[in-house]
Protein backbone atom coordinates (compact mmCIF):
# COMPACT_ATOMS: atom_id res chain seq x y z
CA UNK A 1 0.00 0.00 0.00
CA UNK A 2 1.03 3.32 -1.21
CA UNK A 3 0.70 5.67 1.36
CA UNK A 4 1.03 9.55 0.89
CA UNK A 5 2.13 10.91 4.94
CA UNK A 6 4.76 13.66 6.16
CA UNK A 7 4.85 13.31 9.82
CA UNK A 8 7.09 15.04 11.77
CA UNK A 9 8.23 14.62 15.40
CA UNK A 10 8.27 17.38 17.82
CA UNK A 11 8.02 17.99 21.79
CA UNK A 12 5.88 20.29 23.68
CA UNK A 13 7.83 21.67 26.50
CA UNK A 14 5.18 21.40 28.52
CA UNK A 15 6.51 18.04 29.16
CA UNK A 16 9.41 19.34 31.24
CA UNK A 17 7.59 21.20 33.34
CA UNK A 18 8.99 19.65 36.57
CA UNK A 19 12.67 20.20 35.17
CA UNK A 20 11.49 24.10 35.14
CA UNK A 21 9.66 24.70 37.71
CA UNK A 22 12.32 23.41 40.35
CA UNK A 23 15.01 24.64 38.13
CA UNK A 24 17.28 22.10 37.02
CA UNK A 25 16.96 23.32 33.56
CA UNK A 26 15.73 26.75 31.57
CA UNK A 27 14.05 27.02 28.56
CA UNK A 28 17.04 26.65 26.94
CA UNK A 29 17.69 23.30 28.73
CA UNK A 30 14.05 22.00 27.65
CA UNK A 31 15.12 23.13 24.32
CA UNK A 32 18.22 21.07 25.00
CA UNK A 33 16.69 18.15 25.99
CA UNK A 34 13.94 18.05 23.38
CA UNK A 35 16.68 18.23 20.53
CA UNK A 36 18.39 15.64 22.55
CA UNK A 37 15.57 13.33 21.95
CA UNK A 38 15.75 13.34 18.51
CA UNK A 39 12.52 15.47 18.26
CA UNK A 40 12.72 18.09 15.53
CA UNK A 41 10.24 20.21 16.49
CA UNK A 42 8.94 21.97 19.66
CA UNK A 43 5.81 23.49 21.18
CA UNK A 44 5.98 26.44 23.87
CA UNK A 45 3.64 27.18 26.43
CA UNK A 46 4.29 30.81 26.97
CA UNK A 47 3.10 31.31 30.53
CA UNK A 48 5.41 28.61 31.85
CA UNK A 49 8.88 29.42 30.06
CA UNK A 50 8.98 33.09 28.50
CA UNK A 51 9.28 34.85 31.02
CA UNK A 52 8.61 38.41 29.63
CA UNK A 53 4.71 37.14 28.50
CA UNK A 54 2.69 38.79 27.73
CA UNK A 55 5.59 40.96 26.08
CA UNK A 56 7.95 39.30 23.85
CA UNK A 57 11.12 42.09 23.26
CA UNK A 58 13.39 41.41 20.24
CA UNK A 59 16.19 40.46 22.69
CA UNK A 60 14.35 37.78 23.55
CA UNK A 61 13.67 36.80 19.99
CA UNK A 62 17.16 36.73 19.12
CA UNK A 63 17.95 34.78 21.83
CA UNK A 64 15.07 32.16 20.83
CA UNK A 65 16.39 32.07 17.24
CA UNK A 66 19.86 31.57 18.22
CA UNK A 67 18.84 28.69 20.25
CA UNK A 68 16.69 27.24 17.18
CA UNK A 69 19.83 27.52 15.23
CA UNK A 70 22.14 25.78 17.99
CA UNK A 71 19.67 22.93 18.14
CA UNK A 72 18.43 22.15 14.89
CA UNK A 73 14.72 22.60 15.66
CA UNK A 74 11.69 24.01 14.54
CA UNK A 75 9.28 26.11 16.39
CA UNK A 76 5.71 24.43 15.69
CA UNK A 77 3.05 25.50 18.14
CA UNK A 78 2.31 27.88 20.89
CA UNK A 79 -0.54 27.25 23.11
CA UNK A 80 -3.37 29.52 23.54
CA UNK A 81 -5.11 29.83 26.64
CA UNK A 82 -8.53 31.63 27.62
CA UNK A 83 -8.17 33.22 31.37
CA UNK A 84 -11.55 35.15 31.45
CA UNK A 85 -11.85 34.84 35.54
CA UNK A 86 -9.32 37.85 35.89
CA UNK A 87 -11.39 39.26 38.79
CA UNK A 88 -13.09 38.11 41.78
CA UNK A 89 -16.24 39.06 40.66
CA UNK A 90 -16.10 40.25 37.51
CA UNK A 91 -15.00 38.30 33.97
CA UNK A 92 -13.07 39.34 31.21
CA UNK A 93 -15.54 40.30 28.31
CA UNK A 94 -15.63 39.00 24.62
CA UNK A 95 -13.92 41.97 23.56
CA UNK A 96 -11.10 42.03 25.78
CA UNK A 97 -10.60 38.05 25.32
CA UNK A 98 -10.70 38.60 21.88
CA UNK A 99 -8.34 41.18 22.37
CA UNK A 100 -5.97 38.49 24.34
CA UNK A 101 -6.05 36.05 22.05
CA UNK A 102 -4.28 38.47 19.65
CA UNK A 103 -1.32 38.25 22.15
CA UNK A 104 -0.71 34.81 21.15
CA UNK A 105 -1.03 34.99 17.74
CA UNK A 106 1.15 38.03 17.39
CA UNK A 107 3.50 35.91 20.14
CA UNK A 108 3.49 32.61 17.47
CA UNK A 109 4.38 34.97 14.29
CA UNK A 110 7.55 36.69 16.57
CA UNK A 111 8.51 33.05 17.61
CA UNK A 112 8.16 31.46 14.38
CA UNK A 113 5.48 28.84 14.94
CA UNK A 114 2.62 28.56 12.44
CA UNK A 115 0.39 27.32 15.14
CA UNK A 116 -1.61 28.37 18.05
CA UNK A 117 -3.23 25.43 19.94
CA UNK A 118 -6.54 27.44 20.44
CA UNK A 119 -8.52 26.85 24.22
CA UNK A 120 -11.12 26.50 22.37
CA UNK A 121 -14.62 26.67 24.88
CA UNK A 122 -15.14 22.95 23.73
CA UNK A 123 -12.11 21.22 23.60
CA UNK A 124 -12.80 18.98 26.66
CA UNK A 125 -16.80 19.01 25.97
CA UNK A 126 -19.51 21.12 27.07
CA UNK A 127 -20.35 21.92 30.60
CA UNK A 128 -17.01 21.05 32.12
CA UNK A 129 -15.16 24.45 31.99
CA UNK A 130 -16.14 26.88 35.00
CA UNK A 131 -15.95 29.89 32.21
CA UNK A 132 -17.03 30.47 28.52
CA UNK A 133 -13.51 30.16 27.13
CA UNK A 134 -12.70 31.03 23.56
CA UNK A 135 -16.06 30.14 21.48
CA UNK A 136 -16.77 31.05 17.57
CA UNK A 137 -18.15 34.42 17.13
CA UNK A 138 -14.42 35.41 19.16
CA UNK A 139 -12.83 32.78 16.85
CA UNK A 140 -14.62 34.06 14.18
CA UNK A 141 -12.87 37.31 14.40
CA UNK A 142 -9.63 35.97 15.28
CA UNK A 143 -9.54 34.60 11.38
CA UNK A 144 -8.60 37.83 9.33
CA UNK A 145 -5.94 37.90 12.54
CA UNK A 146 -4.38 34.79 11.52
CA UNK A 147 -4.41 34.72 8.20
CA UNK A 148 -2.81 38.34 8.30
CA UNK A 149 0.65 36.77 10.78
CA UNK A 150 0.11 33.40 8.78
CA UNK A 151 -0.67 31.52 12.27
CA UNK A 152 -3.16 28.96 11.97
CA UNK A 153 -5.71 27.85 14.94
CA UNK A 154 -5.50 24.19 15.98
CA UNK A 155 -8.41 23.09 17.80
CA UNK A 156 -7.68 20.24 20.68
CA UNK A 157 -10.04 17.59 20.67
CA UNK A 158 -8.99 16.34 23.49
CA UNK A 159 -11.24 13.36 25.66
CA UNK A 160 -13.71 13.20 26.14
CA UNK A 161 -14.22 14.63 22.89
CA UNK A 162 -13.09 12.99 19.74
CA UNK A 163 -12.12 14.72 16.18
CA UNK A 164 -14.94 13.90 14.90
CA UNK A 165 -17.74 14.85 17.67
CA UNK A 166 -19.26 17.66 15.83
CA UNK A 167 -19.18 19.91 18.54
CA UNK A 168 -15.80 21.58 16.79
CA UNK A 169 -17.34 21.67 13.57
CA UNK A 170 -18.91 25.22 13.40
CA UNK A 171 -15.53 26.75 13.97
CA UNK A 172 -14.29 24.69 10.18
CA UNK A 173 -17.69 26.11 8.58
CA UNK A 174 -17.30 29.68 10.06
CA UNK A 175 -13.52 29.60 8.12
CA UNK A 176 -14.97 28.06 5.01
CA UNK A 177 -17.99 30.81 4.94
CA UNK A 178 -15.25 33.40 4.91
CA UNK A 179 -12.62 31.79 2.84
CA UNK A 180 -10.34 32.11 5.45
CA UNK A 181 -8.95 28.28 5.88
CA UNK A 182 -6.95 29.28 9.50
CA UNK A 183 -8.60 27.05 11.56
CA UNK A 184 -8.29 23.34 11.60
CA UNK A 185 -8.43 20.04 13.50
CA UNK A 186 -5.93 18.88 16.04
CA UNK A 187 -6.32 15.15 17.67
CA UNK A 188 -5.11 14.78 21.06
CA UNK A 189 -4.10 11.08 22.22
CA UNK A 190 -6.24 10.95 24.86
CA UNK A 191 -9.10 9.87 23.19
CA UNK A 192 -7.48 7.05 22.64
CA UNK A 193 -6.82 5.70 25.97
CA UNK A 194 -7.82 2.03 26.19
CA UNK A 195 -7.35 1.74 29.97
CA UNK A 196 -6.38 3.13 32.97
CA UNK A 197 -2.69 4.22 33.30
CA UNK A 198 -0.71 2.48 35.69
CA UNK A 199 0.24 6.44 36.42
CA UNK A 200 -3.46 6.85 37.49
CA UNK A 201 -3.30 3.53 39.72
CA UNK A 202 -0.12 4.95 41.83
CA UNK A 203 -1.78 7.80 42.01
CA UNK A 204 -5.27 6.99 43.37
CA UNK A 205 -3.02 4.10 45.77
CA UNK A 206 -1.09 6.75 47.22
CA UNK A 207 -4.10 9.06 48.40
CA UNK A 208 -5.95 6.06 49.67
CA UNK A 209 -7.48 3.94 46.78
CA UNK A 210 -7.57 0.00 46.82
CA UNK A 211 -4.63 -1.09 44.40
CA UNK A 212 -6.31 -4.62 44.06
CA UNK A 213 -9.69 -2.64 42.85
CA UNK A 214 -8.22 -0.43 40.75
CA UNK A 215 -6.13 -3.07 38.92
CA UNK A 216 -8.95 -5.65 38.53
CA UNK A 217 -10.67 -2.84 36.70
CA UNK A 218 -7.33 -2.03 34.36
CA UNK A 219 -7.14 -5.34 33.64
CA UNK A 220 -10.63 -5.46 32.67
CA UNK A 221 -10.27 -2.74 30.47
CA UNK A 222 -7.57 -4.24 28.86
CA UNK A 223 -8.79 -7.61 28.15
CA UNK A 224 -12.14 -6.13 26.99
CA UNK A 225 -9.64 -3.75 24.39
CA UNK A 226 -7.38 -7.07 22.95
CA UNK A 227 -10.64 -9.31 22.71
CA UNK A 228 -11.84 -6.39 20.50
CA UNK A 229 -14.73 -5.40 22.68
CA UNK A 230 -16.11 -3.00 24.57
CA UNK A 231 -15.59 -2.36 27.87
CA UNK A 232 -19.25 -2.11 30.01
CA UNK A 233 -18.30 -1.07 33.71
CA UNK A 234 -21.80 -2.22 34.62
CA UNK A 235 -20.45 -5.98 33.74
CA UNK A 236 -17.80 -5.97 36.12
CA UNK A 237 -19.87 -3.29 38.83
CA UNK A 238 -21.25 -6.48 41.36
CA UNK A 239 -17.78 -8.30 40.83
CA UNK A 240 -16.28 -4.59 42.31
CA UNK A 241 -18.89 -3.71 44.67
CA UNK A 242 -17.58 -7.38 46.62
CA UNK A 243 -14.36 -5.99 47.23
CA UNK A 244 -16.12 -3.07 48.85
CA UNK A 245 -14.44 0.19 47.15
CA UNK A 246 -13.79 3.11 49.85
CA UNK A 247 -15.12 6.78 48.74
CA UNK A 248 -11.28 7.74 46.79
CA UNK A 249 -11.95 4.38 44.59
CA UNK A 250 -15.74 5.04 44.25
CA UNK A 251 -14.60 8.65 42.89
CA UNK A 252 -11.99 7.63 40.54
CA UNK A 253 -14.19 4.90 39.34
CA UNK A 254 -16.68 7.40 38.52
CA UNK A 255 -14.55 9.27 35.98
CA UNK A 256 -12.43 6.32 34.79
CA UNK A 257 -15.21 3.83 33.83
CA UNK A 258 -16.87 6.36 31.53
CA UNK A 259 -15.23 5.50 28.22
CA UNK A 260 -16.20 1.92 26.43
CA UNK A 261 -12.78 1.91 25.23
CA UNK A 262 -10.47 3.97 22.28
CA UNK A 263 -11.81 6.19 20.10
CA UNK A 264 -12.25 5.25 16.36
CA UNK A 265 -9.07 4.39 14.49
CA UNK A 266 -10.69 4.00 11.29
CA UNK A 267 -12.32 7.57 12.30
CA UNK A 268 -8.93 9.02 12.76
CA UNK A 269 -7.58 7.30 9.42
CA UNK A 270 -10.67 9.43 7.76
CA UNK A 271 -9.34 12.65 9.34
CA UNK A 272 -6.25 12.32 8.98
CA UNK A 273 -5.88 14.21 5.82
CA UNK A 274 -7.64 16.99 7.39
CA UNK A 275 -5.96 17.69 10.80
CA UNK A 276 -3.54 20.63 11.16
CA UNK A 277 -1.84 19.17 14.29
CA UNK A 278 -1.39 16.09 17.14
CA UNK A 279 -0.50 16.20 20.60
CA UNK A 280 1.01 12.52 21.62
CA UNK A 281 0.07 12.48 24.89
CA UNK A 282 1.27 10.08 27.63
CA UNK A 283 1.76 8.92 31.21
CA UNK A 284 3.58 6.29 31.32
CA UNK A 285 5.74 3.52 29.07
CA UNK A 286 5.78 0.10 29.81
CA UNK A 287 8.83 -2.17 30.28
CA UNK A 288 8.21 -3.08 26.33
CA UNK A 289 8.83 0.19 25.56
CA UNK A 290 5.17 1.06 24.67
CA UNK A 291 2.86 3.54 26.23
CA UNK A 292 0.81 1.52 28.91
CA UNK A 293 -2.43 2.54 27.74
CA UNK A 294 -2.51 3.93 24.38
CA UNK A 295 -2.18 1.59 21.12
CA UNK A 296 0.77 3.71 19.59
CA UNK A 297 1.41 1.08 16.87
CA UNK A 298 -2.50 1.35 15.89
CA UNK A 299 -2.58 5.07 15.87
CA UNK A 300 0.37 5.44 13.96
CA UNK A 301 -1.15 3.12 11.43
CA UNK A 302 -4.24 4.92 11.07
CA UNK A 303 -2.43 8.53 10.70
CA UNK A 304 0.49 7.21 7.74
CA UNK A 305 -2.84 5.45 6.18
CA UNK A 306 -4.91 8.32 6.54
CA UNK A 307 -2.07 10.74 4.88
CA UNK A 308 -1.57 12.81 7.82
CA UNK A 309 0.94 15.85 7.20
CA UNK A 310 2.55 17.47 9.68
CA UNK A 311 3.59 17.31 13.51
CA UNK A 312 2.85 14.80 16.03
CA UNK A 313 4.59 16.52 19.50
CA UNK A 314 5.03 14.55 22.54
CA UNK A 315 2.73 15.67 25.60
CA UNK A 316 4.05 14.34 28.78
CA UNK A 317 1.34 14.14 31.89
CA UNK A 318 3.10 11.38 33.80
CA UNK A 319 4.76 13.98 35.89
CA UNK A 320 1.89 15.22 37.48
CA UNK A 321 0.35 12.28 37.98
CA UNK A 322 3.44 10.78 39.62
CA UNK A 323 5.44 13.06 41.25
CA UNK A 324 4.02 13.29 44.40
CA UNK A 325 6.16 10.03 45.29
CA UNK A 326 8.97 11.51 44.52
CA UNK A 327 11.03 13.22 41.04
CA UNK A 328 9.87 12.30 37.47
CA UNK A 329 12.75 11.88 34.79
CA UNK A 330 10.83 13.29 32.56
CA UNK A 331 13.93 13.80 29.85
CA UNK A 332 14.12 10.22 30.22
CA UNK A 333 10.33 9.40 29.73
CA UNK A 334 10.44 11.91 25.96
CA UNK A 335 13.60 10.19 24.86
CA UNK A 336 11.14 6.62 25.54
CA UNK A 337 8.58 8.55 23.53
CA UNK A 338 10.45 9.77 20.69
CA UNK A 339 12.13 6.71 20.46
CA UNK A 340 8.36 4.61 20.37
CA UNK A 341 7.10 7.09 17.96
CA UNK A 342 10.27 6.71 15.43
CA UNK A 343 9.56 2.70 15.46
CA UNK A 344 5.68 3.58 14.63
CA UNK A 345 7.10 5.31 11.86
CA UNK A 346 9.79 3.10 10.57
CA UNK A 347 7.40 -0.14 10.64
CA UNK B 1 0.49 18.18 41.40
CA UNK B 2 2.57 21.20 43.66
CA UNK B 3 0.57 21.32 46.25
CA UNK B 4 3.60 20.40 48.75
CA UNK B 5 5.78 22.73 47.26
CA UNK B 6 3.94 25.87 46.84
CA UNK B 7 5.36 26.86 50.75
CA UNK B 8 9.06 27.21 50.06
CA UNK B 9 11.59 26.83 52.53
CA UNK B 10 14.05 29.72 50.40
CA UNK B 11 14.41 32.79 51.79
CA UNK B 12 12.34 33.03 55.14
CA UNK B 13 13.71 35.87 57.46
CA UNK B 14 13.08 38.65 59.10
CA UNK B 15 12.62 42.05 56.84
CA UNK B 16 14.69 44.74 58.64
CA UNK B 17 14.95 48.46 58.32
CA UNK B 18 17.06 50.68 60.21
CA UNK B 19 18.64 48.11 62.26
CA UNK B 20 15.22 46.90 63.17
CA UNK B 21 12.83 44.35 62.24
CA UNK B 22 9.74 46.04 60.34
CA UNK B 23 8.26 42.34 59.24
CA UNK B 24 9.08 38.75 57.74
CA UNK B 25 8.76 36.60 54.73
CA UNK B 26 7.68 33.89 52.94
CA UNK B 27 8.29 32.79 49.29
CA UNK B 28 5.64 31.30 47.61
CA UNK B 29 5.34 29.03 44.26
CA UNK B 30 2.35 28.40 42.12
CA UNK B 31 0.49 25.52 42.22
CA UNK B 32 -0.71 24.89 38.23
CA UNK B 33 1.68 23.79 35.26
CA UNK B 34 2.09 27.67 34.13
CA UNK B 35 2.31 31.26 35.13
CA UNK B 36 -1.11 33.32 36.03
CA UNK B 37 -1.79 36.93 35.95
CA UNK B 38 -1.21 37.68 39.66
CA UNK B 39 -4.73 39.40 39.34
CA UNK B 40 -6.30 35.21 39.37
CA UNK B 41 -4.48 34.83 42.89
CA UNK B 42 -8.14 34.24 44.65
CA UNK B 43 -6.76 34.13 48.02
CA UNK B 44 -3.70 34.12 49.89
CA UNK B 45 -4.20 33.04 53.48
CA UNK B 46 -1.60 32.66 56.14
CA UNK B 47 -0.96 31.12 59.31
CA UNK B 48 2.21 31.55 61.63
CA UNK B 49 2.42 29.33 64.63
CA UNK B 50 -1.82 28.71 64.61
CA UNK B 51 -2.58 32.81 64.38
CA UNK B 52 -4.12 34.23 61.03
CA UNK B 53 -1.82 36.88 59.67
CA UNK B 54 -4.02 39.91 58.70
CA UNK B 55 -4.23 40.10 54.77
CA UNK B 56 -3.94 44.07 55.00
CA UNK B 57 -0.41 43.39 56.65
CA UNK B 58 0.89 41.58 53.41
CA UNK B 59 2.92 42.91 50.75
CA UNK B 60 3.69 40.84 47.38
CA UNK B 61 6.76 41.24 45.66
CA UNK B 62 7.83 39.75 42.63
CA UNK B 63 9.71 40.44 39.43
CA UNK B 64 11.01 43.05 40.72
CA UNK B 65 7.98 44.80 41.57
CA UNK B 66 5.67 45.08 44.92
CA UNK B 67 2.07 45.02 45.16
CA UNK B 68 0.40 45.71 48.40
CA UNK B 69 -2.35 42.06 48.71
CA UNK B 70 -5.69 43.60 49.22
CA UNK B 71 -4.65 45.32 45.85
CA UNK B 72 -4.41 42.88 43.57
CA UNK B 73 -7.86 41.34 44.78
CA UNK B 74 -9.25 44.29 43.27
CA UNK B 75 -11.23 44.25 40.12
CA UNK B 76 -9.84 45.96 37.24
CA UNK B 77 -6.42 44.99 38.21
CA UNK B 78 -4.05 45.04 35.29
CA UNK B 79 -4.68 41.95 33.70
CA UNK B 80 -0.44 41.65 32.06
CA UNK B 81 1.39 41.28 35.46
CA UNK B 82 1.59 37.17 36.03
CA UNK B 83 3.19 35.29 38.33
CA UNK B 84 5.75 33.15 36.29
CA UNK B 85 5.79 29.94 36.34
CA UNK B 86 8.48 27.90 39.27
CA UNK B 87 9.55 31.35 39.75
CA UNK B 88 9.24 32.45 43.93
CA UNK B 89 6.42 35.46 45.27
CA UNK B 90 8.00 36.90 47.87
CA UNK B 91 5.10 37.58 50.87
CA UNK B 92 6.15 39.91 52.91
CA UNK B 93 4.09 40.36 56.28
CA UNK B 94 4.14 44.40 57.93
CA UNK B 95 5.03 43.45 61.66
CA UNK B 96 6.75 45.76 64.32
CA UNK B 97 9.72 43.49 65.49
CA UNK B 98 9.53 41.02 63.04
CA UNK B 99 8.94 36.85 64.02
CA UNK B 100 11.56 34.92 66.83
CA UNK B 101 14.38 34.09 64.76
CA UNK B 102 14.04 30.07 64.50
CA UNK B 103 11.85 27.61 63.57
CA UNK B 104 7.73 28.42 63.10
CA UNK B 105 4.86 26.46 62.05
CA UNK B 106 3.62 28.01 58.84
CA UNK B 107 0.43 27.25 56.86
CA UNK B 108 -0.57 28.79 53.29
CA UNK B 109 -3.87 28.39 51.71
CA UNK B 110 -3.20 29.26 47.86
CA UNK B 111 -6.37 29.62 45.39
CA UNK B 112 -5.97 30.60 41.86
CA UNK B 113 -8.40 31.11 39.01
CA UNK B 114 -8.06 29.07 36.09
CA UNK B 115 -9.51 28.92 32.49
CA UNK B 116 -11.09 25.60 32.54
CA UNK B 117 -10.84 24.10 35.66
CA UNK B 118 -12.30 25.11 39.00
CA UNK B 119 -10.67 27.15 41.46
CA UNK B 120 -7.77 25.53 43.03
CA UNK B 121 -7.23 25.60 46.43
CA UNK B 122 -3.96 24.51 47.70
CA UNK B 123 -2.69 23.93 51.16
CA UNK B 124 0.73 23.93 52.38
CA UNK B 125 2.18 23.54 56.30
CA UNK B 126 5.29 23.04 57.30
CA UNK B 127 8.09 23.56 60.10
CA UNK B 128 10.52 26.83 58.55
CA UNK B 129 13.41 28.42 60.12
CA UNK B 130 13.58 32.04 59.76
CA UNK B 131 16.59 33.60 59.66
Amino acid sequence: MKMDYDIKLGVSLYSYQDNYYFHKHDLEGCIAAAAGSGATGIEVMPEAMIPEWPYISDSFVDKWNGWIERYGVEPVCLDHFSDRAMWKNKQLSDEQLFERSIWYIKAANKLGCSLIRLLHNEHIGVGISPYRLTDVKIAERLLPICAEYGVTMALECHAPTTIDDPIHEPYLEVAEKLGLPFVGLMADFSSYEYCISRADVGQVVRKGGTEKIINFIRESQREAYYKGQPFVYEEIKDRVEKMKPNEIDREFIEFHTKSTGPASYKVLKDYSSKLVYIHAKFYDIDENGQVDNMDYPKIFQALKEGGYKGYICSEFEGNRRMNDAGWVDEIDYIRKHQKLMRKCLED
Amino acid sequence: MYDEHVLTDEGCRNVWKNGKKVGYCVNLKINYYRGLPICCIDQISLEVDGEKVDPSSMILQHNGKEYPYLEILKDDFPTDVYWLFGEKLRVVVKREGGIDQGRHHVKVTLGTRRSYTPTMISVCEKELTFA
